[in-house]
Order: C-alpha cells, then structure tokens, then sequence
C-alpha cells in the first residue's frame, strides 16, 4: 500500500512542478492528435456525409467495412504504415519515419473510420425530412446538403471527439512510428510504457493521471453533445 | 377557363408494383386555390410531392406554363425556386424562428434588413409577432405549424402546396391559417391544399379536385363565401421583398 501511496505522491509532485519531460510529452500527445483528429474530420466527414445521405449499391458494404476498421488493432496501422515509410517503402525518400508527421499520418488512418462512421450513423439518424425541406425551400442539392450537416452537427462533433479519443490514448502507432524519441516523439502513452518498463512507476502514474484527465475532459464534452 | 400554371398529361406514379397515381390530365390554375380530396391511399401525397418537383413521375409530362419540365437539368432548381410544399407534419431546422423563416431567403441571397422585415411581416401575417428569437422547441403544434407557414409564404412562391395543413393544430391555429389560405389567391399565389375536412369546401371558396385510388373522379367549383374568414382583417399585407 506504502508503494502506491508513494507512487502517487511522486505522481502529483511530478504534474505540479512542470516536469519538462512530463511536458513535452504531454505538448507531443496533443499537438499530434488533434492535428491527425483535423486531417481524419477533413477526409472522415464529408465521406461519412456522402455514404449517410445517398443510397448506391456497395453501401452496405463500405458501412460493414467502416464498422470493421474501428476496431482496427493500432500496431497494426502502425506496421503497415512503416512499411510504406521506411527506407525500403514506396515513401522512404520522404524520410518521415520516427517523425511527428509519419506519427500524424497513422493515427490519421486510426480516426478516419470511426469519424466517418459516426458521421454516418449521424447522417442516417436525422429526420429524413430535412434535405426535401430544404430543396422546397429553394436550396439546391449543395445548399440542401450544407443544411443537413448543420442540423446534425452536434452527431458530427461527437464524431470528432470520438476520434480524438481514440488517437490521444493509442500506443501502437506512436510506438511504431515514432520511435519514442525523447523531445521529439515521446508521447504520453510510449512514456509510460517505457517508464514503467524501467521502473520509474511514479513517472508513468503522472502522465496516466494527466491522459486520464484529458480523457475525462473529452468524454464529458462529448455526453454533452450528446445529450443535445 | 382560367390561364394554367401548371398542366400534366398521361402522369403515372409507382411504388414498386402498385400505381400511386395515374392522370391522364390535370390542370392547376394560376390565381385559384385547389383542394385535393380523397381518402387515404388515394394519391394526394404523391400527386403533391410531384406538383412540388420533388418526385419524379415513371411516365407523362408536365408543363410549368409553356414550359415543359425537364426532370434531369438545372432548369430543375430553377422551378423549384417557385413553388413550395408544407407538410401536416412539417420539419423545422434547429435554432430560433428567425432562422428557419429566413432560411428560404437566404438560399435566394436575401439578407440583412430585407430579409429582417419580411420575416416581421410574414410573422405578422400568421398572427405570430414577437415570436422571431423564440427557439423552436419552444413552440406548441399549432405555433410550429404557422412558423412553416410563414417560412413557405416568405419566399413569395408562385404555387403553394399544402399537405392537410390543418390536420394536427389547435381550433386559434387552424382559424389562422385557413384565414391565410384563403387570401392567398386575391394576391396572385397559386395554392394546392389536400384535405380530410369535409366542410373545408364549403368554408373557403376553390376548385375542388377529388382522387380515388390515384385516379382522378372529379373537378368542380365551389364559391361558397368563408364561414371562417372575416374578409375585412384578412387581408394579406404587402410583402415589401424583391422578387426570388
């Protein structure tokens, strides 16, 4: 008992001191995630909108294929994605593995189908009353469509947060592609693993701690949105 | 016989196997109020929703005045533009009153103090003053209802169709809006209002258009004077707008 009384003593003595390690993983964790979280909503939404809105043949099929990658396993990403970047790949002369931007691109792929699913069952759940509506009014399919989304943008902000969720607290891509290089692309996850790994519990129960108050922060805004 | 706005000839609407709607011809007349009659199953939805452009019918053609509607082209949206569909059951988008009666003329690049005062006298209009910044949901039936009437008669539409209007509001709602109905031919606006009332033909004067099993039984007049309206307040007030 001794040992997590302690642990979590250093934890919070780490978190109120301004730790520059805890700092910079805590800068990395969010800058990457919410920059892969803007890229996934640039490609997620207006995907998901356009399954969710009209009826095509193979539907049912890119919903099914939607629903299987948000279970997609990270490491997995995270390999296939290397592949691509590392020396050897088709993108190696970009020189972007073990960098932010090679970490951005995975979680990326990470978010996008659960953006872009979430988007659809928003689409799909809306009154289908409101493009008709619209079109009565004078709109034309582009402004019809601008209308649908407004009214169920609060399904595709929880969509988004979803997604942020998601990418904030994953390891295997981070891992992978990153590297784990201190100051660079340390994030809070790949701190703790390793931390923790060395021994240092204190310093991964602190960024635990601040991943879970992130997390928190998140899941209550996106109940918020949900409840509206 | 009054100028057609609207005529369609050998018009054949399917669901599948079953026909909705089979016209070898109808005409809407410009300026007049049309009831639609007929029970359920008869049509009148679908013959609505393709008076709205809204449905494309399997087979016939129509004509929007001279002109042939051409279901595949952006004269579409163009036509569109005139004519607007209120449903028993209308949908209003989230936010205030406001922005759902402006909404029309905004797509139609209308804003600031026009769009401003044409909402206040619409508002007006369906004895709704006051009532711009109230959010939606704040709304009983019978508001909402006269909220979407507002938000259709805003734009000015050439022709008005109404899909039982009347149907689920309160007796003040519903003495409102047959008011407004009623109005709207002395001021130019074509409407097309369905119905189950049976005596609604004998309240507002209007050509009666009666359906069965998506056929077309009848046509007649009625000039019966309104039992509702009190002609010296319901006159609509001048919509000072440009023309969508």
């Amino acid at each position: 008992m001794d040992f997590f009384t302690e642990s979590f003593r250093s934890a919070f003595e780490l978190i109120t001191a301004n730790d520059p390690e805890v700092i910079s993983a805590v800068t990395v964790s969010v800058s990457v995630s919410l920059w892969s979280t803007l890229f996934a909503s640039i490609i997620g939404i207006p995907a998901g909108v356009a399954v969710g809105a009209y009826q095509f043949p193979g539907k049912r099929g890119i919903v099914t294929l939607l629903n299987t990658l948000m279970a997609l396993p990270t490491v997995v990403v995270g390999l296939g994605v290397y592949g691509v970047l590392s020396r050897q790949g088709p993108m190696g002369e970009l020189g972007l593995l073990f960098t932010p931007q090679a970490m951005i691109i995975g979680q990326t792929l990470l978010a996008i189908p659960i953006i872009a699913h979430n988007t659809v069952s928003a689409v799909t759940g809306a009154n289908p009353c409101i493009i008709p509506t619209a079109m009565t009014l004078g709109a034309g399919p582009l402004q019809s469509m601008i209308k649908l989304v407004s009214e169920v943008r609060f399904g595709i902000m929880a969509a988004v947060i979803a997604g942020l969720g998601r990418v904030i607290a994953e390891v295997g891509v981070a891992m992978i592609l990153g590297g784990n290089i201190r100051g660079h692309t340390r994030t809070m996850t790949t701190a703790i693993a390793m931390e923790t790994g060395k021994g240092e519990f204190a310093f991964g129960l602190a960024l635990g701690i601040i991943l879970m108050g992130i997390a928190l922060i998140i899941n209550l805004f996106l109940n918020t949105l949900q409840q509206r | 016989m009054a100028n057609a706005l609207i005529k369609m000839t050998s018009i054949e609407k399917r669901y599948g196997r079953s026909v909705a709607l089979s016209l070898e011809e109808l005409t809407i007349e410009v300026g007049r109020l049309h009831l639609l009659s007929g029970p359920n199953g008869s049509g009148k939805s679908t013959l609505l929703s393709i008076l709205a452009l809204l449905t494309r019918p399997e087979q016939g053609e129509m004509f929007w005045g001279d002109e042939r509607v051409s279901w595949n082209s952006g004269l579409l949206n163009h036509l569109r533009r005139k004519v607007t569909l209120l449903h028993q059951s209308p949908y209003l988008f989230y936010g205030t009153v406001f922005d759902n009666v402006t909404f029309g003329l905004s797509v139609r690049g209308i804003r600031g103090n026009e769009a401003q005062q044409a909402v206040t006298d619409t508002l007006e209009l369906v004895r709704l003053p006051g009532f711009s910044n109230r959010k939606i949901d704040q709304l009983s039936g019978g508001e909402a209802q006269r909220v979407a009437m507002a938000r259709a008669l805003v734009i000015r539409p050439e022709l008005l169709l109404l899909d039982e209007p009347l149907a689920n509001v309160d007796n003040e709602s519903a003495r409102v809006l047959e008011e407004v109905i009623s109005t709207l031919p002395d001021n130019g606006t074509t409407v097309v209002m369905s119905s189950h009332d049976p005596f609604q033909h004998e309240r507002i004067p209007c050509r009666i258009i009666s359906l069965l099993d998506g056929k077309l039984v009848n046509t007649s007049s009625n000039h019966q004077s309104s039992l509702f309206v009190d002609k010296e307040n319901s006159r609509c007030p001048t919509l000072k707008m440009r023309e969508a």
